[in-house]
């Protein structure tokens, strides 16, 4: 199951609706980005540091926060940047990001909620400066396309290792999958 | 050169009647998917094969794993019979159930016998 984030990335751009519209509102809305981001990083880990698996994982290691913090930050200001027009180095770098929330063993259970605050938090802001609301579906969109690359990296590593450790074909790891769900 | 499923039923329904003490048996590939099958009533040919694939697959990597070299067959032993799954080449896997009463040294050499006519059919 070795997912290809370019070809992932079109088809989540494809079923999101994820426009050049949005990509040229958001490209033009890029500094606001930057500047709101730190404020989003405080909603976000404030959020996920209420639930205490979460606190613990997120104050594991000395610096991880800051250095979350930090990725959040750049992470955030990529979503109105796009990088390269949100090409091929954009889905890898999303594509990364998901694998490591696999690594750190945040799952998207906690991403998802985290980010609805985020987005809710921007919808705020965005009025405080006057900002339009397009910019927020836009946002929305292109956070829903990111929130499938976390979500889709928990499913694909997950099956990986099942298929390492079992020697599955990945035609029987779907099958068993299709018949264990369909009998309960 | 297509596969004759007509054969393949006919060497399992064969083997099932004559074979003393068998109950039903399958020839499944390694995704699962059933290629013929001559199975006791209300048991689910697509389980079943899913089941037998990942039996057999995961029987060899555990055969791997223990250092126990190449995996003939695995033998699930119930209170109700016994299940044989017996790799038939690269491509198939060959699932036999059998009761309590069945001989084995019989049993094991009719297998022998049917994975060879199943080999010759499928290859």
């Amino acid at each position: 199951m070795n997912l290809n984030p370019d070809d992932f990335m079109s088809l989540m751009e494809d079923r999101t609706n994820f426009s050049d519209g949005d990509k040229i509102l958001l490209n033009k809305h890029a500094d606001w980005g930057l500047a709101i981001a730190p404020t989003m990083a405080n909603h976000f880990y404030k959020y996920l540091g209420r639930d205490v698996e979460m606190s613990a994982i997120l104050n594991d290691k000395e610096g991880r926060m800051h250095r979350l913090r930090e990725t959040f930050v750049q992470w955030f200001h990529e979503m109105f940047t796009g990088m390269d027009n949100w090409g091929t180095a954009y889905a890898e770098r999303r594509w990364r990001i998901g694998l490591v929330h696999v690594q750190i063993g945040i799952g998207p259970q906690h991403v998802v909620p985290a980010m609805a605050t985020v987005v809710h938090e921007v919808g705020k802001q965005l009025k405080i400066d006057g900002q339009p609301e397009e910019l927020k579906d836009a946002l929305s969109r292109i956070c829903m396309i990111d929130l499938a690359f976390i979500e889709q990296a928990y499913v694909e590593v997950s099956s990986a290792a099942v298929l390492k450790e079992t020697g599955w074909t990945e035609g029987l790891f779907r099958r068993l999958i299709a018949t264990g769900a369909g009998s309960m | 050169m297509a596969i004759n499923t007509e054969k393949l039923g006919y060497i399992l329904q064969n083997f099932v009647s004559t074979t003393s003490d068998v109950q039903g048996a399958a020839i499944v590939t390694p995704d699962g998917l059933p290629l013929a099958s001559n199975l006791p009533g209300g048991m689910d040919e697509e389980r079943v094969s899913a089941m037998s694939a990942a039996m057999l697959s995961l029987g060899e990597r555990i055969g791997k794993e223990l250092a126990r070299g190449i995996i003939d067959r695995l033998y699930v032993e119930g209170d109700e019979g016994i299940s044989i799954l017996t790799s038939c080449g690269q491509d198939a896997v060959f699932l036999v159930l059998a009761g309590r009463a069945a001989k084995q040294g019989v049993l094991m050499l009719e297998i022998k016998r049917t994975v060879s006519d199943l080999k010759h059919t499928l290859f």
